[in-house]
This record gives C-alpha cells, structure tokens and sequence, in this order.
C-alpha cells in the first residue's frame, strides 16, 4: 500500500502546506510520516515519496542518510544515539560507548538480543557541555540523555523493559 | 555590456565582467588557484577548501562613500582569514594574493586533511598520472602527514554505481562535482550524498545503477581516481596513451573526440583504442559526450569486421572484385543504384554521387527521415551557438525525443532553457526534455504539422515564437516515418521562414538525423526514396554503409528481384549475406574523413589504428571504381576528394583543410596542465570546424514545397497504429556489438497505453505478439500513460521493422517474462 493510500488525510495535509511547484519541500514531513510504524523508511516508501515529489530516489535517500533522525533499516524497539563528536569525545563519550556496548554484549549499530536498544553512534546533537550524553528514539519520542555513566544508562534500559512489560 | 571591474591578483591588474569568480579572474590572468570541487561548467560549491586565498578590498568611507586613502594609494582592508576564491565574485580595487606564507599553510592543511583516508593507491589508480588530487599534492601538499596511518578509514574500493561507472570510496574526496554535473548540468539526479562527514559517500539508487547517458562524464572531471568507466579502469595508464582527433560517429551533433591509443600485447601487439574521450568544441558539445559515443567504439573491433572482398560469398582478390563490379557497372551503366547510408562521410557520398552521376544510375539515401534538402536553404546560420541561446530566444523541439536521440543536444537545449530560453517541446508522448519547456504541447498521431502550423497564430505561444529574438526548431521522426518527417520538415521550415528566423545565426532548422552525416549525404545530392523494392527491381544495387535486409525483412525480399548485388561495408550483415560482391570498407577510426552534423558543421577525423585486414576507405572504393569506368574521381586522398568536393559542391565553395583546422581560444581552459580545472576533456588543437552557409543568409531563393495537411496516418477507432520512436542504445550494428552496454540495449519492448494493455490482458513486463507488414514478432511491454490508446510505439533497431506508421494487430500473450 501506498503512503498516499495508508495515511490519505496526513499526506494531503502535508502536501497542501508547500506549493506545487515547491512540492520537494514536503520530503521531511513525508519521511518521517513514513517512519512512524515501522521505525525505518522502507524501500518501497522510499520509492513511493520521490515519485510523489518527483525527484528522484536517490534524492530521498540522500536526506534520510544525511538526518540522524531518519532511518533506512530496521533496528530495536528504541534506538540509543550517543554523540562521539569531538568535543563530546574529549569529555569521555567514545569510552562510555565502549563500557556500555561491553555491558550489553554488542557492538555499535546492533540491536540486544530482546530486541529493546540497538545502539547507535552519532554526530553533534548540541550539547556537548553534558557529555557523555545520547539521545533515545522510540516509541515516546525523541529524549535527551545527558551527563550519562554506564550505570545509570543500565538503570534507563532497565526501567524502559519494566515500562515494556507494564504496556503489555 | 556587463560592468568591467579592475583587480590586482599577485601584484597583475586583471580586468573582468563583473560577477566573475575570483578563481575564474586569477586563470583568465595567467594565475592557477588550486581547486577541486570547483568546476567552471557549474556553479560553485566551496566545499573543498583547496582555492584559499587572502582577500582585500578598498576601505569605503561611509560618509562620503570614496575609497580611504593612506600614503596616496586606496587603504585596503584584508580579511582576517582566508576565503574561498571559488564563492567569492570580483569587486573594484580588489586585491588577492594567492602566494603568500597563510595561503601556502592554508593549502597544505587542507591536503592533509584530504589525505587522511586516501589510500594513495596512485601506482594502480586509472587517474594516476592525470589526477588533480596528485598533482596537486605534489605541488601544494605538506608531504607529510600528522594523522595515524593505522586509523586510516577503509571503505569499498570496487563499487558499481551501475555497469558503466564504477566507485571507489576510499579515493572519493567529497567535491561533488558529480552529483552537481548531474542535477545542475544534465538535469538528472541520479547521484546523491548519504551520511554526513567523514561517513559522506556517493550513491546512485536508480534502476538501472547511475542511470543516464551522460554518465561518463563524470569520470572525466572525478579529480580523483574515484569514478572510472567499466571500459576503461585497469586497462592503461594516461601517459603510454596517444591521442587522435575524431569526430563521433554514432548522431548528428558530432560531438569532437579523441581517440586514446596505445600497442597492446593482448591484441598482439597492434595499436588499440583505449577510450574515447571528449574534446573542447564549446560551439559543440563543450566539454561532454553521451555516453554512447563514449562507449560503442567497440563495433569497430568486432569480430563480424569484413577483413576481405568476396564473389558470390568466395573469398577473393580486390582486382578480381573490382574487375566484376566495374564490368557489371559498365555493361549496366543507368541501372546502377547506389544505396548509400549517413554513416558515411562527406567524402565517401561525393564519390559514390560521382559515380552514380557518371554511370548515369541513381542515388539513394537511406533513411527514413526527409527534410535535408530544407536544412540546406533555411538550416542554422553560420555562427550558430546553442550556448548563446537564452533569455528572448525560443527553441521548438518538435516530434523528437532528443535525450534518446541525440543527447548533448538535449543537453544544450536543456542548459538554454535554464539561461531563460523559451523552449516549446511539442510531441505525441511524454520526453525527458518536456521537464524544462516552458510549454510542452502533447498533439495526437496524425497532428504534428498541424500544430506547428498553429504556433503562427495568435496564441501566447505563436507570440512567443513570432518575437523571439532567435528561434531554433528541431525536428526529427518520432513517429513518423520519411513522408511524415518530410511534410514536418516543410511546416517547420515555413514557420520560420514566415516569422523571419531564417538566414542569421542561431536561427533556422536543424534536422535530428538518424545517422551523424545525413545532413552530408543531402547536401552531396543523395535523396530518400519511398519505394526501395520498385528502385531494386532488376537493377544493380550498389549498397554502401547500410543493412536494408538486417533492417526490414521486406527489403530483404526487395533486395530479392534485384539482379546484381554489390554490397560495401565493415561488418557482415545479412545484406552482405545476399551480395555478389562483398568490398570490406575502413571504419572511421582507421582513416581520415569529413561529416557535416546537423548544425551543419564540417568537422574532419582523423585515422586512429591501422586498418583492419584489407579494407579499404569507402571513398577509396568508389574512386577506384570510378576510375575505371573512366571517371576522374579521387582514389587515394581523402583530403584531396574533399577538395573537389569543395569546388563542386555549392554550399562547401572556399572550404579547405586550413579553415576546418583553424581554432580560437576557448573557456574553460582545459587540456593537459589545466585538467584540475577542466577535467581530463581534450584541449581542442585540431580544429573546429566550419559551419556552411544557408541559401537563405547567402540572399538567395528559398524555395520550400508545399505543407501537406495531413502529415502521418492517424490511429483509427478499430485497430492499433504501430508508430516508430528511437531508443539510444538499440541493437544497430554500430551498437549491439559493444558488450558493456548489452544491458542498456535490453529486449525489444513496446509501450502500451494502460488501457490497451488492460484491454489485451497484459501488464508492464508481460509480453505481446505483433503481426505488422506481414511479420510477426514479439516484444516485452512497457506501459506509458503519455501515449494515445490507439498506438504502439515501437523501438526502431530492435528487430521489429516498423519504418513508418503502420496499422499493427497485437495479442497480449499469457506468458509472462521472468527476469
């Protein structure tokens, strides 16, 4: 199915705020309408918004490689993005990384065997002055960590499995 | 005129246009500032940092709005750090310094950090040797770098943007010029940036990989190693390569190339073509080609090449062949036909016309396109310029799908349109080149003089065409066969005729012709016949440069009640198949020669390998002959036949090898010591050409016929109307036997409105049979909801015969294709 055919109404309302002949303009919003269920932009939902925006797929593609916000591939239930750029590094982000991904047996860009956190390095999220620090993307939304140790990010995945289950 | 404005670079006062690039104004000036994402064809990116310069501009007193002045010269404030000089436009009193101690620091810190994950691989990179990265490095670089060689990044190093253009990541310095070249340039993105910094990497997700004829090109202004070609990566290093002018054979625009040759063990020692390349010819293609001029050479080496004459399909002498054809000529004298195709050149058709004439026999272009006769009296101006054209002028493209049919002009005609050129692209379907018309007019088969005759009218269009500064029109032969595109030709011709934009440069008509020198054949005295099977009966068919069999399999059974059947050409054909005398001719590429394009531009080629087996020029051949038949016609000297040419042929009168080898300078500077700025394109020493003059600007008659209403037969309620349309990459001898673009080139497939193909049962994939003419063939489906329901279009060259509009049953067959 279709973005246009799935959500008719959000795709129109989108569209209708850019003119026509400005139409490439909707690309954010599309995407990330088109992200909301699964998590990732699928190939097909891929195809289907440069078409509708006529521009070309490898446009598309472009934008969701360029947003750390977007994504082409499908990951866990959250995704924790912690920021390695430079000044974060020099405040002990690349070392957090590291502990952390040793804690929970995996390595940066793979997902916990529950399938809860798939653990991401990024770039810049602006707030070095709180390093280490990682942002997490789910279910909830966007979230800021900061001023992070291992121990307390394992506190966070704790309570995030707890919340899981209370869900269910 | 545009504003002048004076700078000092390095102490030299350079006066330029305002608006000019500072790095533009420092090469003008004799001064190379280093760059790598900036390129002269495109807008600037600043993205590389290599063209850091110091900046200083005049102190303006804001009161009095003059320039401060300190110890009697103009007080200049330079800027605290270093600035692009590839963003950064020209002002008055400017002044740049581009040598001193912070410029140098400047370039060699960003080449260290480009360097950091290079891999250095120059003694097995195909640019080595050619490479802006290098000679850069050695020239500005640091020598040295800080960075850990153990962190160094690895990334793919043999990644397919598709079969034609390969990626290596690790060379990849980020410059972008080919994702710029392909949206700014061509108009088509099909490359794109992923992930940011250091992760950024090139990709293509188009189906198929990187898909666009202009694809190569990227590989010659890669300042790095990082695209190559499929056809050349590995296969030679720049400086074992020698370089020879030609000219490309494959379509009318005639595109200026060079041959790159080197002697190769792997084809036992003999001088090979490596690649082709383009060569600066601004008036042209500039600095491009497509991607089929660039990669279909190959035919030229296949193994179907005719390395020997045969008699009745026996091997044999080229005294015996000759003496056969000369006797058989002579006792048939006005019987002879000679059938001769626009792959040939000016030369080849002077002397084959020579010899018809002199036999008293006719001649016979082979097309299915008219119109050439038009072009000779109301053609393009001499002087003419698609660069030039913009804002005020209007181009008509009418019945021509230039991107499949001749792809730098709708490079050129697309680059117009974005100066501001009105351009009006009128057809019966949907074409790459409709994106960019200001209008674009989608007329029904059967419609298309009509609606040319209708933009003399009063409509905002017809206006717009009437006051056009200069109009150009391209007309071509989709769907239309050789009356249609004739009866097109006279209404184009008239329209500008009637709106005066005939007789000066860049006004007049340009056909788009099937092959690169049918506007020569037409102005040698060849002309298209519509009748071939009447023209063949009982005659002697002299065919040269052509496979009528191979083409249509009722020519084969015309060629049938001929009597005699000489057939000259370079590949075994089924025509050859059919001859009594088989003459193997030279391809372009191992011999001299001259073609007129559809500009009508007389540009020369030049031999680039030796010649294969015993094959002789075409011209050659017929001057031969001639001879024997005692006729003074030029045997040996291509350049000498062009001279007679010259002295007979009306509109060639004054044209000699010294003006079509005359140059003048030209922007950008490309070539060797200037590929950085350029690209790898060849610097234009050879010649470019010179354009012929139209009746119409020479004052005389212009005599142009009658417009026929009806132009093409029109779809009727009952039955399917299969209409021919040409594809680039078809299966045409001078193409299907370069294996790289087999893909490309793909199966026969005609489009189907969606709702024929609803109604015969088939989807975009499946497959149809036709029956046409009383053939049968089957093709794939593709669907296109631009088209009328009541036709077919039908690829030409693809092994379906369909010269002109034709009424066509199709089924829909069950089968479907699995890919």
């Amino acid at each position: 199915m279709s973005l246009a055919q799935k959500y008719p109404n959000e795709v129109n309302q989108i569209m209708a705020k850019y003119p026509p002949e400005h139409k490439r303009s909707a690309v954010m919003p599309l995407l990330y309408l088109a992200q909301r269920e699964e998590g990732y932009v699928t190939k097909d939902a891929l195809k289907d918004i440069a078409q509708m925006l006529d521009i070309t797929e490898t446009d598309v593609a472009s934008i969701v490689g360029f947003y750390s916000l977007y994504h082409d591939h499908k990951a866990g239930k959250y995704r924790m993005q912690v920021c390695t750029d430079l000044p974060c590094a020099l405040r002990g982000a690349d070392k957090f990384l590291a502990d952390l991904c040793g804690n929970l047996g995996i390595q940066v860009g793979e997902t916990t065997a529950d399938g809860l956190i798939t653990i991401e390095a990024v770039t810049c999220l602006a707030a070095c002055d709180k390093a280490p620090m990682f942002q997490t993307q789910g279910p909830d939304g966007i979230k800021y960590h900061e001023n992070m140790t291992v121990d307390k990010t394992l506190e966070l995945i704790e309570a995030l499995k707890s919340a899981g289950k209370e869900v269910k | 005129m545009t504003k002048q404005l004076t700078l000092t670079i390095d102490g030299v006062q350079v006066t330029v246009p305002e608006g000019t690039l500072v790095v533009d104004a420092a090469k003008m000036a004799g001064i190379d500032i280093p760059v790598f994402c900036y390129h002269p064809k495109m807008e600037p990116a600043g993205n590389c940092r290599m063209c850091l310069v110091e900046v200083g501009r005049p102190v303006i007193d804001r009161a009095t709005g003059q320039a401060v002045m300190e110890n009697g010269q103009p007080k200049i404030q330079f800027m605290p750090k270093l600035e692009t000089a590839c963003t950064n436009t020209v002002s008055e009193g400017m002044v740049v310094l581009t040598q001193t101690e912070k410029v140098t620091e400047g370039r060699k810190g960003t080449l260290e950090f480009l360097l950091t994950s290079h891999p250095l691989d120059c003694p097995i990179c195909d640019k080595g040797g050619e490479c802006p990265l290098q000679n850069l490095t050695v020239e500005h670089g640091p020598g040295k770098s800080r960075f850990l060689y153990d962190e160094k990044q690895h990334l793919a190093k043999h990644v397919p943007l598709g079969e034609l253009i390969w990626l290596d990541r690790e060379r990849c310095i980020q410059c972008a010029r080919c994702i710029r070249f392909q949206d700014e340039i061509v108009g088509e993105a099909v490359l794109g940036f992923e992930a940011r910094g250091r992760m950024t990497q090139i990709i293509s997700l188009s189906e198929p990989g990187f898909d666009s004829v202009f694809s190569g090109n990227t590989s010659d202004i890669c300042p790095v190693g990082a695209l190559t070609t499929a056809d050349f990566r590995f296969g030679a290093r720049p400086w074992e390569l020698k370089a020879s002018a030609s000219i490309c054979s494959q379509c009318p625009v005639g595109c200026n190339t060079t041959f790159n040759t080197r002697r190769e063990a792997k084809a036992g020692g003999e001088i090979v073509i490596k690649r082709v390349m383009p060569r600066q010819n601004e008036e042209v293609n500039e600095i491009w080609m497509c991607d089929k001029g660039r990669f279909a050479y190959h035919y030229a080496e296949s193994a179907q090449r005719l390395v020997k004459p045969t008699v009745r399909q026996a091997k044999a002498s080229w005294t015996d062949a000759f003496d056969l054809v000369t006797q058989t000529f002579e006792a048939s004298k006005s019987d002879v036909v000679v059938l001769a195709s626009g792959r040939l050149s000016n030369e080849d058709l002077f002397n084959l016309k020579s010899l018809a004439d002199g036999l008293g026999g006719k001649s016979i272009l082979y097309t299915d396109m008219g119109g050439g006769n038009l072009t000779a009296q109301v053609g393009v101006g001499q002087g003419t310029d698609l660069g030039k054209l913009g804002k005020g002028d209007t181009i008509l493209v009418v019945a021509s799908d230039l991107y499949e049919e001749a792809p730098v002009w709708y490079l050129r005609v697309k680059q117009a349109a974005d100066r501001g050129a009105t351009l009006i692209v009128a057809n019966s379907r949907h074409t790459k080149l409709e994106r960019f018309a200001r209008y674009a007019i989608r007329y029904a088969n059967g419609d298309e003089v009509k609606t040319v005759a209708d933009l003399q009218g009063d409509s905002k269009i017809a206006q717009e065409f009437a006051n056009a500064q200069n109009a150009v029109v391209f007309f071509g032969s989709d769907g239309l066969g050789l009356n249609g595109s004739a009866n097109l030709a006279a209404a184009c011709a008239k329209l500008l005729q009637d709106t005066k934009h005939v007789g000066k440069a860049n006004n007049g008509l340009i056909g788009v012709w099937q092959r690169a020198n049918d506007q020569g054949a037409w102005e040698m005295g060849f002309r298209p016949e519509a009748d071939l099977a009447s023209a063949f009966k009982n005659k002697i068919v002299y065919i040269v440069g052509a496979d009528p069999a191979g083409d249509d399999p009722a020519l084969a059974l015309a060629l049938k009640g001929a009597r005699f059947i000489v057939v000259q050409d370079i590949l075994e054909t089924l025509t050859t198949h059919m001859a009594d005398v088989v003459l193997p001719a030279q391809a372009y590429t191992e011999r001299e020669g001259t073609y007129t394009s559809g500009e009508r531009r007389v540009q020369r080629f030049y031999a680039a390998v030796p010649v294969h087996g015993e094959a002789k020029a075409d011209f050659a051949i017929a001057g031969e002959i001639g001879r024997r038949l005692g006729l003074n016609t030029e045997n040996g000297s291509a350049m000498v036949t062009f001279d007679r040419l010259a002295a007979s042929v009306k509109d060639f009168a004054g044209l000699d090898t010294n003006k079509l080898a005359e140059v003048k300078p030209q922007w950008p500077i490309v070539g060797r010591g200037d590929l950085y700025y350029g690209g790898t394109t060849y610097e234009n020493k050879q010649g470019l050409g010179v354009q012929l003059s139209t009746a119409a600007e020479r004052g005389e008659a212009v005599s142009l016929p009658e417009v026929r209403a009806e132009s093409a037969l029109r779809p009727r309620e009952d039955q399917l109307l299969a209409v021919p349309v040409t594809k680039l990459y078809d299966r045409g001898q001078t193409v299907a036997s370069t294996e790289l673009l087999t893909q490309r080139i793909g199966e026969p497939t005609v489009s189907l409105h969606p709702e024929t193909a609803k109604r015969l049962g088939v989807a975009a994939g499946g497959r149809v049979s036709l029956a046409f003419n009383g053939l049968s063939a089957e093709a794939l489906v593709k669907i296109d909801d631009t088209i009328s329901a009541g036709v077919v279009l039908v690829p030409r060259s693809m092994g379906l015969a369909v010269r002109e509009p034709v009424s066509v049953q199709v089924l829909g067959l069950a089968e479907a294709k699995v890919s």
